[in-house]
């Protein structure tokens, strides 16, 4: 029953929020740490990951007998693990320390607005349901 | 995973970027001056930031594995120069030794101001982010309305 109600998109929603969050932290972490001495900056990979694992066309979903044999693109959200490391694609400077903040700042504002935009359409989701519900009946 | 975690490490940039301006106002300050408690003439002072694990408690240390991944910035040294100071001929100063040479801090006025621009932009930084976390935990607490 809930997952005709909450299906795959607010699902996959919640997850992208969560992940925008963290990286909202790793980047907050890279913009106070931007002067220390020796210190990497880090990155956030999900977007890949995520969309592997929502697969809206079902274009990876496995071709096998049994169904719950893979459940490689089966919209398994919780498989979901969001990928940090240091950020290879840097310029180190005199003192070791690799964060750009260009480059954070305009991620920083980036990953607000897509944040904003996730919310948006959950809140839109859950509008359309709030409407059935109260409108449906009559 | 949560916002707290996000405000204390750019509060923690915050307050590392004020200390920084501190020293910096300090050594302006004390460019000219011969005499310290210490004796002497000032000495330079510059911060040493740390990138150290955000973690809100002993507990939490103890308890959980730490987050490398998400560092908050702290002061953990406040370095003083201990180069050779500036030696001027000046033998009616009251601070001048027998040979009539005053010696006075060895400070770079230009470098000092092009640190305190640099701080004062980090500081906005960290205010930037800071904002940027306020602004998605607000738009969070609309979900559903």
């Amino acid at each position: 029953m809930s997952n005709s109600l909450f299906d795959k998109t607010t699902n996959s929603l919640g997850a992208a929020i969560n992940f925008r969050l963290l990286r909202n932290n790793v980047v907050s972490s890279n913009i106070a740490n931007a002067e220390t001495p020796g210190y990497k900056a880090k990155k956030v990979d999900f977007e890949d990951a995520l969309s592997r694992a929502i697969d809206i066309n079902g274009l990876n979903r496995l071709k096998t007998d049994n169904p719950k044999q893979f459940i490689s693109g089966a919209g398994e959200k919780g498989e979901v693990e969001p990928d940090v490391y240091d950020n290879p694609d840097v310029n180190v400077s005199n003192d070791g320390n690799t964060v750009d903040m260009e480059k954070e700042m305009s991620k920083l504002a980036e990953n607000t607005i897509l944040y904003k935009a996730a919310l948006r359409l959950i809140n839109k989701k859950l509008a359309a349901l709030k409407y059935v519900t109260a409108e449906g009946g009559r | 995973m949560d916002f707290s975690k996000a405000m204390a490490v750019s509060s923690s940039g915050l307050t590392a970027q004020r200390m920084r301006m501190n020293t910096i106002s300090s050594n302006i300050a004390n460019i000219n001056t011969t005499r310290t408690p210490e004796g002497g003439p000032y000495r330079r002072k510059d911060v040493v930031f740390e990138a150290i694990p955000q973690a809100k408690s002993f507990g939490e240390i103890l308890t959980t594995q730490p987050d490398r991944n998400i560092d908050r910035v702290q002061v953990t040294d406040v370095n003083v120069d201990r180069g050779a100071p500036l030696v001027r001929y000046e033998p009616d100063h009251p601070d001048a030794n027998a040979e009539g040479y005053v010696a006075y801090p060895n400070i770079n006025l230009m470098e000092e101001m092009a640190n305190m621009i640099q701080a004062s932009r980090s500081y906005e930084a960290n205010v930037s982010a800071m904002q940027a976390t306020k602004d998605m935990a607000m738009s969070a607490l609309q979900i559903g309305q």
